[in-house]
């Protein structure tokens, strides 16, 4: 499925859909080398909430510091950019993975909160003396987690139309070359 | 050369009676192997639409434990599409009049299948 899709134009229309533009992305890597240093925090703190959702747990177990380790590797990425199509393609994946392991979507939108409001947190005590440079810097994190958020928002909506293509071929028997080429029939 | 052969079994279910206007040999896969269509129908259409209905009905008949499919047939107020394997790798698909007496068409249809099973 991955291999259909133009990064280069899902990158582009997500960076619009949220407001995600350039001097955002500047704006993250400047402010990298003050906020990555914090990013480990966002991660335990993220994980603790995590701990208190009984449904989190058959997702927790076992793989904790894995799950740590991958989730600060991306909040790293969201400061070092460039938030290009192939940086698309990873959000991507990391949509359906989260498919695949059945993690409910509202799990995935939730997290993009909580991980928004933590590093809120961390960029208003780093630039406590600086107000506009708070303000632009909360902007540019909130239009990047934005970003990734809906990128894999999107793998899930594909997962879940083609799992229901699958339920209709199983159905009706039908092979899914005679899908495709009824669909190709009806194409204009 | 088989796609000649398909076609003269296909000239001759039409001109076995004046009822059917027109027939079809289709891949399982829904593709057009050899045609007696009018102008005006979509090949593609009417190869993809045929296979897909012999397969919903192929389930159906097993769903519903009427046995081995023998034959999709839908009537419209125009006529009759006729659906019947031939072989296990394409289907027959034949459209007749409103009018057409089935019994006979039946027997020809099931002819015309036995021979195109042997084709391809």
């Amino acid at each position: 499925m991955e291999n259909k899709i133009d990064f280069e134009q899902l990158a582009h229309e997500t960076r619009i859909l949220t407001g995600f533009t350039n001097a955002h992305e500047t704006l993250l890597i400047e402010a990298a080398p003050d906020i990555t240093p914090h990013l480990v925090h966002v991660t335990e703190a993220f994980y603790k909430i995590l701990h208190t959702l009984p449904k989190a747990q058959p997702f927790l177990d076992g793989r904790l510091e894995a799950l740590k380790k991958a989730h600060l590797n991306w909040l790293e990425s969201l400061f070092t950019g460039p938030f290009d199509a192939d940086f698309a393609q990873g959000m991507y994946h990391v949509g359906m993975v989260h498919v695949r392991v059945k993690l409910p979507v509202e799990f995935m939108q939730g997290a993009g909160t909580l991980i928004l409001s933590e590093l809120i947190s961390v960029a208003k005590e780093v630039y406590q003396d600086d107000a506009q440079r708070q303000a632009d810097i909360i902007r540019a994190i909130n239009g990047v987690i934005g970003f990734s958020v809906t990128i894999m928002q999107e793998s899930y909506q594909a997962s879940s139309l083609a799992e229901e293509l699958d339920k209709f071929l199983a159905i009706t028997g039908m092979s899914r070359t005679l899908f495709n080429n009824l669909a190709l029939a009806y194409e204009n | 050369m088989r796609s000649d052969l398909l076609t003269n079994v296909l000239s001759e279910l039409n001109g076995a009676s004046a009822d059917i206007e027109a027939s079809a040999v289709i891949s399982t896969d829904g593709l057009m192997m050899a045609a007696q269509l009018p102008s005006g129908l979509d090949e593609d259409r009417v190869g993809a639409m045929g296979a897909a209905m012999l397969s919903l009905g192929d389930r159906t008949a097993q769903e519903l434990s009427r046995g081995k499919l023998e034959q999709v047939l839908i009537k419209g107020d125009s006529g009759y599409v006729l659906m019947t394997h031939a072989g296990s790798e394409a289907v027959l698909s034949v459209l007749a009049k409103s009018e057409a007496r089935l019994g006979l068409i039946f027997l020809d249809v099931k002819r015309a299948a036995e021979s195109i099973a042997k084709l391809v």
